[in-house]
């Protein structure tokens, strides 16, 4: 069992999130086949493996976009696998997707202020009359808005149609508008995937900051072995949607099985690349997202 | 990452104060000072134009009102109706119900209840949002086309009701609406009497009027919704539900309720129609008052409250001017076309060069002219907004086909 980091102040309203014996087919395909691992209050665990693996499945699982077929998905006293995704974020679930789901048109301001929906209240007739509680509430949310997207070093940015943005700005204000639901667990999937070896450092500093600051638990998923091996405190390794190991970062690169899976794969990582990655720290990971 | 560190929020709900970050657009004296004016003019304008301009301008004002209905519904939301006339039949209808007295015109025996117009107004409004609602479950549950195609359902079930339920709508040949009055003072010829710088105000000053301040009320309203939380999460849904959805929006009930919203409105813009046209007709609520509202908002521009507004403007006045100066103008009139057609040849070309040429409609072209982008700091942005990004971005590691899921 990995404990938290050190710098790690684990808040008392967060509880485990319980994977148990999920599975999740489409078709002939099955993308998970009776994946369990446990998420431990505060801290960081990566899910890795090769592409097509079923990370993302797994993260539609939790965020209640896909129905497990089989297993069940608790955190505190929610199943998740019996929620739809709204009730959901509802509870403090909160997910950055792989590939950008912002609304280009709108400003970066408006698209973290989605972030704040389930937190707010104003409907049709509050919003349209703009009722005094309607604006109140709007100005109050607004001011902790930019204060995450300081944070995220997104502050100048606030009015910026979120469409002009740099490819590693939008992957930040996607992290952003997570972090505004003021998640009790975060899900990233691959946040630097396609960033330079600068932006990654500091999305890695900023993840890491994000859990000694708010004291919450945060599921990763990323292909940057070197960021994987110095920000986890465990890993859960899936392979054509079975669980072929978990444990801490050097527990899960000494595993044969996980030296095939990447050798067999062919076009990934080399373990003992990731294993200097790990020592030098993330910081010299010099790969933005390894070539699939 | 940066000097600024992140602490938790006390609670789910922060405090302090701070920059208001949604609502803080660039603010200048130039603006407000060009909207009072506009309504002063607006105000002024029963002292010096004919009658002509003002019964165009009230028909336009009720286009105003259902056109920006419908494009919270089709351009804010995504979501494609063609029942649009059914939901505006529904309001003219209960208008001229509710208000209109009983009576035996020759052949009809027609009902009425005879009570106060401005309650038949709010009944016609209401009915049509109680329509809407009992479509809703459908509109929650269908995307985009498909809820297009069964909301053209609704229409021919319009028709046909208005054809044969004629205790009511007066059956094919229709009814006179009632004139509108509020508080005893009539939006007629007389009751009472009215002169304003020796300027007689008839029924189309009134109205004039009447269409300003319910025109005026629809824009606030739509203006509003758009820039705070249900506007956010319309236009979120509409770019990708599973992101709304994950965000925390109710995908389904968003959509059930902005459906009843555009009735609504549709259900406004139906009576002020009625009092526009002074009687309500089978015919005028065909599926061709449908397409004429989706051409209003795709000239105006989708998504746009601005948009709609130029858009029912040009849509719903061009007829009537062409009608008016058929001699005027070449081709039409006369041996030419009639002015109904060359409107529509009109609207048909301008929609294409729209779509062709400049997508974000009137209101775009209106920007533009105005040489500013939507955004504060007056830079005007190279690549349109909608380019980069999502779906289609290169991301190294990205499988393809995953859809917006992943
Ligand atoms: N909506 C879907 N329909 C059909 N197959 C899917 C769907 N989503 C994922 N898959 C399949 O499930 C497997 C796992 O995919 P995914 O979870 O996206 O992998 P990754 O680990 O790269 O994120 C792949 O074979 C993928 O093709
Ligand atoms: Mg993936």
């Amino acid at each position: 069992m990995s404990a938290p980091g050190p710098d790690t102040d684990v808040r008392s309203d967060i509880p485990p999130v319980l994977v148990e014996n999920v599975s999740v087919r489409f078709g002939a395909i099955k993308a998970l086949s009776e994946v369990s691992f446990t998420v431990e209050p505060g801290t960081i665990h990566a899910i890795i493996g090769p592409n097509g693996a079923g990370k993302s499945t797994m993260f539609n699982v939790l965020s209640g976009v896909y129905r497990a077929a089989e297993g069940q998905v608790r955190f505190g006293e929610h199943r998740l696998d019996q929620m739809r995704p709204y009730k959901i974020a509802g509870v403090g679930v909160a997910r950055a997707f792989q590939n950008i789901a912002l609304s280009a048109g709108q400003t970066v301001a408006e698209n973290l202020m989605l972030g704040r929906h389930h937190l707010t209240r104003a409907g049709f007739i509050a919003a349209g009359l703009r009722l005094p509680r309607a604006t109140k509430e709007g100005k109050l949310h607004g001011a902790r808005v930019a204060e995450i997207a300081e944070f995220l070093e997104l502050g100048d940015k606030l009015h910026t149609p979120v469409g002009v943005l740099s490819y590693g700005d939008q992957k930040r204000v996607e992290v952003a508008r997570a972090l505004c639901t003021e998640p009790r667990l975060l899900l990233l999937d691959e946040p630097v995937a396609g960033m330079n070896a600068e932006e990654t450092h500091r999305m890695a500093e900023a993840i890491l900051e994000i859990r000694a600051g708010l004291g919450i638990s945060v599921v990763l998923v990323e292909h940057d072995m070197g960021m994987v091996m110095s920000l986890a405190d465990r890993v859960t390794v899936l392979d054509f949607g079975r669980r072929i190991a978990d444990g801490t970062p050097a527990e899960v690169q000494r595993d044969p099985e996980v030296i095939r899976a990447y050798l067999g794969s062919g076009d990934e990582i080399d373990p003992s690349e990731a294993a200097e990655a790990a020592a030098a720290g993330a910081s010299s990971s010099e790969t933005p997202g390894m070539p699939s | 990452m940066s000097e600024s560190t992140l602490t938790e929020a006390p609670g789910a709900h922060p405090s302090g104060v701070g920059r208001p970050a949604p609502a803080g657009r660039g603010r200048s004296w130039l603006r407000p000072l060009l909207l009072v004016l506009a309504l002063v003019v607006m105000l002024a304008l029963p002292l010096y134009v004919e009658e002509f301009w003002l019964r165009t301008g009230f028909a336009a004002a009720g286009a105003i009102v259902g056109a920006i209905g419908l494009n919270l519904l089709v351009g804010t939301s995504g979501q494609l109706s063609l029942a649009h006339a059914f939901f505006l039949a529904v309001g003219a209808v209960s208008y001229v119900y509710v208000s209109g007295e009983p009576g035996g015109l020759g052949v009809a025996e027609l009902g009425g209840l005879g009570l106060p117009p401005i309650i038949g107004m709010i009944v016609g409004v209401l009915l049509a949002g109680l329509a809407g609602l009992l479509f809703s479950p459908l509109a929650a549950r269908l995307r985009g086309i498909y809820l297009g195609v069964a909301s053209l359902a609704l229409v021919f079930i319009g028709i046909h009701v208005l054809n044969s339920w004629t205790e009511v709508t007066g059956g094919f040949n229709g009814r006179s609406a009632p004139e509108f009055s509020l508080f005893g003072f009539t939006f007629g010829n007389r009751d009472p009497e009215l002169y304003v710088l020796a300027v007689p105000f008839r029924e189309a000053e009134r109205l004039w009027y009447l269409g300003l301040v319910l025109a005026l009320a629809a824009y606030l309203f739509a203006r509003n919704i758009l820039r705070s939380r249900p506007g956010r999460a319309l236009q979120t849904l509409r770019d990708s539900e599973v992101a709304a959805s994950v965000m925390g929006v109710n995908v389904q009930g968003y959509k059930a309720r902005i459906f009843l919203v555009s009735s609504m409105y549709a259900g406004l813009a139906g009576v002020m129609y009625a009092l526009s046209i002074g009687s309500i007709a089978p015919e005028s609520f065909g599926l061709e008052l449908s397409i004429l509202y989706l051409a209003m908002i795709v000239l105006g521009g989708l998504g746009s409250v601005n948009g709609a507004v130029l858009g029912a403007i040009f849509v719903s006045a061009l007829p009537l001017i062409f009608q008016r100066y058929a001699d005027l103008i070449p081709f039409v009139g006369g041996g030419g076309l009639a002015a109904g057609e060359a409107a529509r040849f009109l609207f048909g070309a301008a929609i294409v060069l729209v779509i062709l040429f400049e997508p974000a409609g009137l209101a775009g072209i209106a920007n533009r002219i105005a040489g500013r982008s939507r955004r504060p700091g007056g830079r005007v942005t190279e690549h349109p907004p909608d380019t980069p990004s999502r779906s289609s971005e290169p991301s190294p590691s990205d499988p393809p086909a995953q859809g917006s899921t992943t």
